[in-house]
């Protein structure tokens, strides 16, 4: 590599201050929720706990994460995240891949049937009969299936799939293969960094999920995660005066809270970190090519 | 299947030689039919099965009536919605703070996604990039708890750090002045580093040799970054950006919520925020409905317009 | 065509094999949870623990109750009631958030469950009953329930009916007063004054925390704080003759922002504010900023709710081991008048949904609940195991009382009505300050100044249930703006004119011709 001009030198520079600033900024909420869950309750409540924790203990985390009903909903949340991240990558390619060849009569009209569903819904009521009259009340596939396909996403890779050059499928069709052939074969592999992304982001749609839970889930034992957290840190305002007594007694203490925000987070957390390395390493379409 | 095709065949001539290549097109192409057909099954059984819902805006709708059984009221809800008295002031924050979190929060995320591929140290992209994300993790109610305490004008870090230059303290979450700054400061906190991602995606797409290429041919970072980067991630750009201004009418109402007090309702309160603190939209399934498909036709409208100026002064489009 | 058809299948395949991944995940983690889906029941622990009792007609049971931290099956009190009535139930929870929402989906389409427990919402139940949602408790209960007819009174049974008929049992309230001013006594000592008894000298006591700042950090110190979102400060507004949101004028109930008083209540408030005596940022404090203020030292006084006083001790303590702090009294205002808002009415409604399939067994399985002893040991366990009797008063041991009774509440389906206010007091014994603080405003203070919101038996109204939300959050809204300085009392009447076209006068006349009816 040539040496560094200084121009670039500057430059680098720049880049560096302006990311190391947004980043502890970004750290700070982070940081204080992660103090708070290991700190005493005291300092908590008297507001003295900022970026690192005051009377340091494991005791509230400990509390948290042996918890039946967080363990048992840690495993819900896991099944639903790994089942429902892998079949809607596999349906929203199957789905983006002939979306994005324009020239084939009924796509266009076609995709805008699928933006207006971005858009338009039917609303609580007519969804949850539907997936009533589909025996889907109380069970984990109401959890994934009415969510399979997000439009979002769909078009993000259908985008993505218009950019690569035509000429990869143009060869392999003059070679007679089908188009599932190279979609799997040739398109799908060169769709690293856009597949993480979509990955990432349906992973962590079915981990945050905690609304169709709470309409389409009854029993206690088929919670996931975020319903709990929801619930717990919902029940925590406690700035409502009206609530009854025997309520705001069992109200959980903060440190319980932020120590639930904290183990219910770190496990999607954890995903983006082994996603990067398709992020980083770029594409090498000429290797393919050749 | 073959009843339209020869239905076609049969027309005049035109649009026999036209309808005749879209029948070797869709001929050729029976797989790619069937590859989106679980993805047509999805949208039809999941997403317009249920349409039919949106009629509970034109009515008073029980939950125990059903729809066959509720009363058909017309546009009475949405009368109800325009003409409940600050509507037009709720409707101009709601468009200014969305605008705003438009033009100053939408290009952020491309320049951090530019400024990190421009970043050799593999350890440094990593962590930058995990950090920026954390904060779209926790909700607002914890943000918007922090912010409280980061804003006080009695012993906030900010207040601090404005007394220690010389200045007054700034009471910013009571202030006019101010309030929608902070809602637009703080979304673009929580959200750029999240949003950055499909960038951050869009630029490890690119193809590696075009760098090289440009290399050898003397451009320098900045020029490549013009040049090749840019244009590399445009049909994302433009993407993203039909999309977004597709919720143009929802303004963060969760945000706000739990930001907001009475002091600031003149600049902070928007559709969202409107609706849920009168109670209008409590089990009145019709009325939040209704103010439902008021954003949706709004939003899709936009949506429709962006794709058709898109097309026209940029040669590209979502379809 | 073959092709598609086969694509399809392969669809129907996929989603069958990600319902019955599903559904695997649902049984195979069942283990020690005695409920969950109906295969569950064969795992080991429960049927190991199959109670004695348990009768083969016995059907098994589905309840519905507000939430909890914990899974509501596997608490001590399931396995309890189980024991005791010979009904196995299973019980489901509503989320926390949105919970009318869901409740309202799993009535609507008829999901059968035997019993639900939920908030004394009247609205909500006279519209379950008057859309025929609702079974009629009183043929079952004249057959199957005389445990319930002894524990719950006519005059509780009578409120609830509608139409003539009942369709749910209440849980009554178990005390009159939640809130009042805290303050720091240690800071009166430092500052040589007495508690106040009445506003003015409440004012001045403001007045001197502020000047002689026993807090000594200056300027950050704040003599009263209290949430954003409290436009009446309880125990104050009561000076002005306004404890509840609807009050007795001349004969008339009246709303807050209607009443004569108002005007005087928003000219003392503002002046506190203006004087610096009242938090200048109580307008964006949270319950947890307005607690930390006080914890921390920074504040001399708060408005909070007793229950929250075991964390608030603990954590000021750990501040100051010298601070002190006292409820303050029902304080006289310039007429005399003086009261807390006293709570009336009922905390929980139980019924039976009309989609029951065994509601003679759920009225059965209520009945068994409410038998005189196991009704006690259900709300506070065993003597000498959960509790123990000190000079006729039920003191709690720990922590075995708070890791199996203290969500007994939810299991409840009404209450023995005579003796459930002493039990429940143990666990406001739970913690010596909280109980302390709990007596003052409950026990010591006179009954007269407890004055009972008109409002809290009061049936289910159409207009006063549709328009109330909003009419509190204009009021609420309008009366913080006042007194922060950013409205004008000039501008008062406009206010009325549109808080009346808003549905108050629509309200005003339905609640008072039914006062009117309550006074014969």
């Amino acid at each position: 590599m040539r040496s560094k001009t200084i121009g670039d030198r500057a430059l680098d520079t720049f880049i560096y201050v302006v990311l190391v600033c947004m980043g502890l900024m970004t750290l700070l909420p982070f940081a204080n929720v992660l103090s708070k869950s290991v700190s005493q309750e005291w300092a908590i409540v008297s507001g003295k706990v900022g970026i690192y924790p005051i009377g340091f203990q494991l005791d509230t985390m400990r509390y948290v994460v042996t918890n039946h009903q967080f363990l048992h909903s840690l495993y819900i949340s896991g099944l639903v995240t790994v089942i429902g991240t892998l079949g809607s990558l596999l349906v929203t390619a199957m789905t983006a891949y002939p979306l994005s060849k324009r020239e084939l009569p009924g796509m266009g009209v076609l995709i805008v049937l699928f933006i207006f569903t971005m858009m338009f819904n039917g609303g609580i009521i007519p969804n949850y009969l539907l997936i009533r009259q589909l025996h889907l009340i109380d069970n984990l596939g109401a959890l994934i299936l009415p969510v399979l396909v997000s439009v979002f996403n769909m078009l993000v890779i259908k985008s993505y799939f218009e950019s690569l050059p035509v000429s990869l499928e143009e060869s392999a069709k003059l070679e007679g293969a089908r188009n599932y052939t190279i979609l799997f074969r040739i398109v799908l592999p060169l769709s690293g960094p856009v597949l993480a992304t979509i990955g990432l982001f349906y992973a962590v749609y079915y981990w945050n999920d905690y609304f169709n839970p709470m309409i389409y889930i009854n029993s206690t034992s088929l919670k996931p995660l975020q319903l709990y957290l929801q619930d717990i840190v919902m029940n925590a305002d406690t700035s409502s005066l009206n609530q009854s007594a025997d309520d705001l007694m069992n109200v959980p203490a903060e440190g319980v809270r932020a120590a639930t925000v904290i183990a219910s987070t770190i496990p999607i957390l954890l995903v983006y970190p082994f996603l990067q390395k398709y992020f980083i390493k770029g594409v090498l379409i000429g290797s393919v090519k050749g | 299947m073959s009843k339209t095709g020869t239905a076609i065949a049969r027309g005049p001539a035109a649009l026999t030689k036209r309808g005749g290549r879209r029948w070797r097109l869709f001929r050729g192409n029976l797989d790619m039919y069937l590859l989106l057909l679980p993805g047509i099954v999805f949208l039809l059984l999941f997403k317009y099965t249920p349409m039919y819902g949106v009629v509970i805006a034109f009515q008073d709708f029980n939950i125990f009536s059903g729809i066959s059984g509720s009363e058909w009221v017309g546009m009475d809800q949405f009368q109800k919605l325009i003409h409940s008295g600050d509507f037009i002031q709720v409707l101009v924050n709601t468009l200014l703070i969305s605008l705003y979190k438009i033009v100053l929060l939408f290009p952020i995320p491309i320049v951090i996604a530019l400024l990190l591929n421009e970043v050799r140290k593999m350890f440094f992209k990593r962590t930058i990039q995990t950090i920026i994300y954390l904060p779209h993790f926790l909700s607002w109610v914890i943000i918007s708890g922090l912010f409280v305490t980061i804003l006080s004008p009695t012993g906030g870090l900010v207040n601090e750090m404005i007394q220690a230059f010389g200045g007054h303290p700034v009471s910013f979450l009571t202030d006019n002045h101010f309030f929608r700054s902070v809602v637009v400061f703080t979304a673009g906190w929580k959200e750029i580093g999240w949003n950055a991602i499909v960038f951050i995606a869009a630029v490890a797409g690119i193809d590696q040799e075009q760098y090289e290429a440009a290399a050898i041919d003397g451009a320098g970072r900045i020029r490549q970054m013009i040049s090749i980067t840019l244009p590399g991630i445009m049909a994302t750009i433009v993407l993203m950006f039909i999309l977004r201004i597709g919720s143009l009418l929802e303004a963060g109402t969760e945000q706000i919520l739990t930001m907001y007090n009475p002091l600031v309702y003149k600049s902070g309160d928007v559709i969202g925020t409107y609706v849920y603190r009168m109670g209008l939209g409590q089990q009145d399934y019709s009325f939040s409905t209704a103010v439902g498909l008021f954003n949706s036709a709004v939003g899709f409208l936009l949506i429709v317009m962006g794709n058709m100026l898109s097309r026209k002064f940029l040669q590209r489009s979502i379809w | 065509m073959r092709k598609s058809v086969k694509a399809l299948q392969v669809t129907a395949a996929a989603s069958l094999f990600a319902i019955a991944l599903a559904a695997c995940g649902s049984n195979g983690n069942d283990n020690g949870n005695a409920s969950g889906s109906a295969s569950a029941g064969a795992s080991g622990s429960a049927s190991a623990s199959a109670p004695a009792s348990s009768d083969a007609n016995k059907p098994t049971l589905k309840r519905l109750q507000l939430w909890q931290d914990q899974d509501p099956n596997t608490y001590p009190v399931a396995k309890f009631l189980e024991d005791k009535t010979g009904y196995k139930v299973q019980y489901d929870m509503l989320p926390q958030d949105k919970a009318a929402d869901k409740l309202n989906l799993l009535m609507a389409s008829g999901e059968a469950y035997d019993t639900v427990q939920y908030g004394a919402d009247m609205a909500l139940y006279s519209d379950y009953a008057q859309k025929g949602a609702l079974t009629d408790l009183t043929p079952l209960i004249d057959q199957y329930g005389p445990n319930i007819k002894q524990a719950i009174s006519q005059q509780s049974l009578d409120a609830l009916k509608i139409g003539g008929k009942l369709y749910a049992l209440p849980s009554t309230l178990t005390y009159k007063v939640g809130t009042s001013i805290l303050i720091r006594t240690d800071w009166l000592e430092k500052v040589g004054m007495q508690m106040p008894t009445t506003t003015d000298e409440l004012k001045a006591v403001l007045k001197a925390f502020k000047d002689k700042d026993p807090g000594g950090h200056g300027d950050q110190d704040v003599p009263l704080t209290v949430n954003g979102d409290t436009a009446f400060l309880d125990d104050i507004v009561g000076a002005f003759g306004m404890p509840n949101a609807w009050n007795d004028v001349d004969g008339q109930l009246v709303p807050r922002v209607l009443d004569p008083s108002y005007k005087d209540y928003v000219a003392y408030m503002s002046d506190l504010y203006k004087e610096g005596l009242l938090d200048n940022q109580f307008v964006v404090n949270k319950g947890a900023t307005t607690k930390e203020k006080f914890t921390s030292g920074k504040a001399g006084a708060m408005i909070i709710h007793w229950a929250d006083i075991p964390s608030v001790n603990d954590a000021l303590k750990k501040t100051d081991p010298n601070a002190k702090f006292e409820y303050i009294g029902a304080l006289k205002g310039p007429n005399g008048e003086a009261g807390f808002s006293g709570n009336a009415g009922f905390d929980r409604l139980t019924f039976i949904p009309k989609a029951s399939k065994h509601p003679e067994d759920a009225i059965k399985w209520i009945n068994a609940t409410l038998e005189p002893e196991t009704f006690k040991e259900l709300a506070i366990g065993e003597e000498g195991k959960h509790y123990t009797v000190e000079n006729g008063a039920y003191l709690p041991i720990l922590p075995i009382f708070n890791d199996e009774r203290n969500l007994a509440n939810n299991y409840m389906s009404g209450t023995d009505e005579a003796n459930y206010p002493q039990y429940w007091q143990a666990r406001v014994h739970k913690d010596p300050v909280m109980f302390e603080q709990f007596d003052i405003l409950n026990n010591k203070q006179p009954d007269d100044v407890k004055i009972s919101n008109p409002l809290g038996l009061a049936p289910y109204m159409p207009n006063y249930s549709k328009y109330n939300q909003q009419l509190e959050t204009m009021v609420g809204d309008y009366t913080v703006k006042l007194i922060a300085g950013a409205e004008q009392m000039s501008g008062l009447e406009a206010f009325q004119a549109k808080y009346k076209a808003a549905g108050e006068e629509a309200s005003a006349k339905e609640i008072n011709d039914w006062y009117a009816t309550t006074k014969k």
